[in-house]
């Protein structure tokens, strides 16, 4: 494939600023239990290095963490089972042991990374995880990833540059000329502790933090439903760990669509079936059309269904803000018959997404909180994949949660990366915002090498003209 | 030490037999001058005026007489202030306030210790134990180099850590006193186990281009209590060189010295030391009287290194592996208690008041002559002193002391909540804890502070100061944020 371009240079210990108030824990929720499966990549890239690092790891990010870390006691806390008499249940100690911080330079620009040429560019390598282990109490749940994306030029002469930070001190000599730096933030962690939503706020608490503004989504903590479930301690013995390993050969690849073609399909979407289309809409159509195509072929009066996962903070009374702490995803399904998809239009299953979402009530959502609630116990299953999932992220909002998480003097992110661990063979398609802004949409698709591969030369997504990026299959055009 | 005094001394009749018993011997002098002088004034009022002139034209004094009588008067006079010690003013100081990032809750560093050791476990449950009665806060900081798993202790980051620590004390001392880096005629620069070549002293002199007739000294080697020494050195320099300003540097740079292996009796420095320094400037000039904050009284040093066990009680050498460490042994505690027992017997005699020196002449007088069974009397440090600064060694350290010299939980609370907040600093932990006093507004005019260190070797050092001016809240400094918090109970046991 590709030659190992990243190089782990080291890994340290991030600490909040202000000690935590000993004794307090936060018990995850059923949802959480549930989605225990799965763990959340995201990855932020930045193309103007500016001075990101002192020497001496005092750099402006480190002490801007642990400025935000204390008023996320979670995050720096370890899993722990709760005790037999109580439940059992997974909860989260507050205990400030910190989140590990991995450093690691990358050598290739950040152009080249995001380029469509980039065969073998596999983000995996920019993803340093740890499998959960038996023993938690030393496994810190929240993984913070620093790349310094650089590409040594050996035809710019040597030059021993000294670089100062704030506290005047002299580093060691850089004895290289980067050209063309840049850098990517990745935040990991396991998706019981946190979804696409609070992680994507974390980072941008950071941002704000960084620059000195004030955090305009502080986290929240309070569970989503009061413990009035009285849960009763199953007789036998509770899995100690989640069972994680997959064996699929899953990979990803990023599809970059611009904000005029999505214009385009839209309106023609409007103006026949559905009047208020989202691009979300169209494009899981779209995706989900063109992989059920890839995938061997069903009788005709069976069902295609899809999965679709979506973000239920503001569709419950009272509405749940943007930062509260842990999963708030409601997964709901929708079935077609076969005959209806190969003869129906890419405007009627558009029209039969929205008309899906737009009918989730809060009882749907209430009634399946309180069933994970119920099934706290057992085994999480895998959410993801089992079935060929979609994920909605809600328009406007994560735009602004992904795009505006700036670090440095107005630099939006060039690309936001999002990836699941352990998503199963039906795969799993992700809408997320672009850099772009207005119309454009990203999509990531994660799928098996062969269908993947396919999926890249599929000509009616190719007609939409999409960038292909980060795609961990052949790409030929 | 087991109290002295028959028991009889619960009864409230003799507090006040001894609080007039003190009055008496202390101010003796007084009170014998007070009824002469009434009885001369009674005399010469009964004399009268006329009386007086006829006794004074009576002494028939000439001009030779009295100019040489005034010779005599002026020549003792000037022997006098020459021969006088030179006064050494502590014109201001300023502790190095670590940054957050680099703070180690109890959970960080056990999980490094898990981490890294984790085929030791019994290493790691010793380094549990040891942190939970260490009487450490939450808040202490060890440099960064430090916080890698594994630590990353390069030559590189020591200089870097000696840099941050050093340059940001001095600075911060610069803005404190405005004394101009050119102005600086002394510099003596303690930092035990860290000791590059240029010394720590020449990157001093490189940063703030100080003068090139300047007197430097590094001391390296001279364990907690070097930063006493250095005083005790610049005492003595400033004798010698007259109107000269000179800055102590005193701290300890941990990047190079944690230990990376397994012995238990070498892990334990891990637990204890943290970041941490202090800048000193003293001065003999008579123009920073006004404004110094104390002035330099005794300094008494005491080295027990010609007893064996005392010399190898806290050793640097290296372990089974290989690997470097400092070994402390178990009777660590009897030997400080040693010294600081030969400590005090020669401190007493300059700090004490007469009243308890009487006594301890008496009961010393009584045991060798009358009866050798009479517990030898204790000397009251409480009356010759109003604030102690006791090493933060260790919890251990600080309760073998107050149990030693009787101290109240008051007198030792400078000592515990810089042990709590900063750790183990060696020898700057002094100077924080009398920033804590300063911060908490308790330093007045007149008081005396004594300051106590050990430090391998083994020896004990002390310093008397006696406050020049009262100092007001809030001060700046290392306590400046958190003092409002303090004093915190620290319980014997933190649950980890």
């Amino acid at each position: 494939m590709s030659e190992n371009k990243v190089t782990l240079e080291s890994k340290l210990t991030v600490v909040s600023s202000r000690p935590v108030k000993s004794g307090k824990t936060h018990k995850l929720s059923g949802v959480d239990h549930a989605m225990g499966y799965h763990t959340l990549h995201l990855i932020f890239y930045y193309k103007n290095e500016e001075k990101w690092f002192g020497s001496f790891e005092l750099d402006p990010l480190r002490e801007s963490l642990s400025e935000v870390l204390s008023i996320y006691p979670t995050v720096t806390g370890r899993l722990a089972r709760e005790k037999e008499e109580d439940g059992g249940d997974w909860e989260v100690r507050c205990n400030d042991a910190g989140v590990r911080v991995i450093k690691a330079n990358v050598d290739c620009t950040i152009d080249e990374w995001l380029s469509s040429s980039a065969f073998g560019f596999d983000e995996t390598q920019l993803i340093a995880w740890d499998d959960m282990p038996h023993d938690t109490s030393t496994w810190s749940p929240f993984r913070i990833q620093i790349l310094q994306i650089y590409h040594f030029n050996s035809t710019i002469p040597l030059d021993n540059s000294v670089v100062f930070t704030h506290h005047r001190i002299r580093t060691n000599q850089i004895n290289k000329q980067f050209q063309e730096g840049g850098l990517a933030i990745g935040l990991s962690c396991s998706h019981m502790l946190s979804d696409l939503t609070f992680a994507s706020s974390f980072l941008k608490s950071w941002s704000q933090t960084h620059r000195h503004y004030p955090i305009s989504h502080p986290p929240f903590f309070n569970p989503i439903t009061p413990n009035n479930i009285n849960n009763v301690p199953n007789s036998s013995s509770k899995p100690q760990t989640i069972i994680t390993s997959s064996t699929n050969n899953i990979v990803t690849a990023t599809f970059k669509f611009p904000s005029s073609i999505i214009k385009q399909c839209l309106s023609k979407i409007q103006n026949t079936t559905c009047s208020n289309a989202t691009p979300f809409d169209f494009l899981s159509a779209l995706f989900w059309t063109r992989v059920t195509h890839l995938k061997p072929s069903k009788v005709h009066n069976q069902n295609h269904s899809l999965s679709i996962c979506r973000d239920f903070r503001k569709l419950v009374k009272p509405s749940l803000p943007i930062g509260y702490f842990g999963n708030a995803l409601h997964f709901s399904n929708l079935s077609i018959k076969v005959q209806d998809m190969e003869n129906g239009q890419l405007e009627d299953m558009a029209n039969l997404i929205h008309k899906h979402l737009k009918e989730v009530t809060e009882e749907e959502i209430r009634s399946s909180i309180e069933s994970f609630e119920t099934r706290k116990e057992s085994t999480p299953k895998c959410m993801y994949g089992s079935e060929l999932t979609c994920v909605y992220m809600e328009e406007e909002e994560s735009a602004s949660l992904l795009y505006e998480s700036m670090f440095s003097n107005s630099e939006k992110p060039a690309h936001v990366s999002c990836r699941i661990g352990n998503v199963d063979s039906e795969g799993l398609i992700m809408v997320m915002p672009s850099s772009e802004g207005g119309f454009a949409r990203t999509v990531i698709v994660m799928l098996q090498e062969e269908e993947l591969g396919k999926l890249c030369n599929d000509q009616e997504i190719l007609k939409l003209e999409p960038t292909i990026i980060l795609a961990g299959c052949l790409v030929q055009h | 030490m087991p109290p002295i005094l028959p028991d009889f001394s619960s009864s409230v009749k003799l507090k006040y037999v001894k609080l007039g018993y003190q009055y008496l011997v202390n101010h003796i002098i007084t009170l014998t001058l007070i009824p002469i002088m009434i009885g001369v004034t009674i005399e010469l009022i009964r004399l009268g005026p006329n009386e007086i002139l006829n006794l004074w034209n009576s002494l028939n004094l000439n001009l030779v007489q009295i100019l040489c009588s005034s010779f005599l008067v002026i020549f003792i006079a000037t022997v006098y202030f020459m021969s006088k010690p030179r006064t050494i003013y502590l014109v201001d100081y300023a502790c190095f306030k670590p940054p957050v990032t680099c703070r180690v809750p109890f959970a960080t560093f056990m999980e490094h210790s898990r981490l890294i050791l984790k085929d030791n476990p019994k290493s790691v449950e010793f380094q549990m134990r040891i942190l939970e009665r260490s009487g450490l806060g939450e808040e202490t900081c060890l440099p960064p180099s430090i916080h890698y798993i594994p630590p990353k202790p390069t030559m590189e980051s020591a200089r870097g850590e000696a840099e941050l620590v050093i340059f940001s004390a001095m600075d911060s001392l610069f803005e404190k006193t405005g004394l101009k880096p050119k102005d600086i005629d002394i510099l003596i620069v303690n930092c035990s186990l860290f000791s590059p070549t240029p010394s720590l002293s020449a990157m001093v002199i490189n940063k703030y281009k100080l003068r090139s007739n300047i007197k430097s000294f590094n001391l390296s080697g001279m364990g907690c209590s070097a930063g006493l020494i250095s005083i005790d050195l610049a005492r003595d320099l400033l004798q010698v060189h007259p109107n000269s300003n000179a800055v102590v540097v005193s701290t300890e740079i941990i990047t190079p010295n944690y230990y990376q292996g397994k012995e238990r009796a070498m892990l334990l420095p891990n637990c204890l030391f943290r970041m941490g320094g202090a800048a000193i400037m003293l001065s003999n000039r008579t123009t920073e009287k006004r404004r110094s904050k104390y002035r330099l009284v005794h300094v008494v040093r005491t080295h027990k290194g010609g007893d064996d066990k005392a010399y190898k009680c806290v050793y640097e050498e290296e372990d089974r592996e290989g690997k470097v460490g400092i070994s402390l042994q178990k009777d660590l505690m009897a030997i400080a208690g040693e010294a600081l027992k030969s400590n005090i017997t020669t401190m007493g005699p300059l700090v004490l008041p007469a009243s308890e020196q009487l006594l301890f002449l008496i009961t010393l007088i009584g045991r060798k002559i009358f009866n050798p069974k009479w517990k030898p009397y204790i000397p009251d440090f409480k009356q010759a002193f109003e604030h102690f600064c006791i090493h933060a060694g260790g919890r251990a350290v600080i309760d073998e002391l107050q149990k030693n010299l009787q101290l109240s939980t008051e007198h030792v609370e400078a000592s515990r909540m810089t042990l709590h907040r900063f750790g183990n600093t060696s020898s700057s932990s002094l100077w924080y804890e009398l920033n804590y006093i300063e911060s908490k507004g308790r330093m007045k005019k007149g008081d005396r502070v004594w300051q106590i260190a050990f430090g391998s070797g083994f020896k004990c050092n002390s310093a008397v100061w006696k406050c020049n001016r009262s100092i007001k809240t809030p001060i700046d400094g290392p306590w400046a944020d958190c003092i409002d918090r303090y004093p915190v109970h620290i319980p014997e046991i933190v649950k980890l």
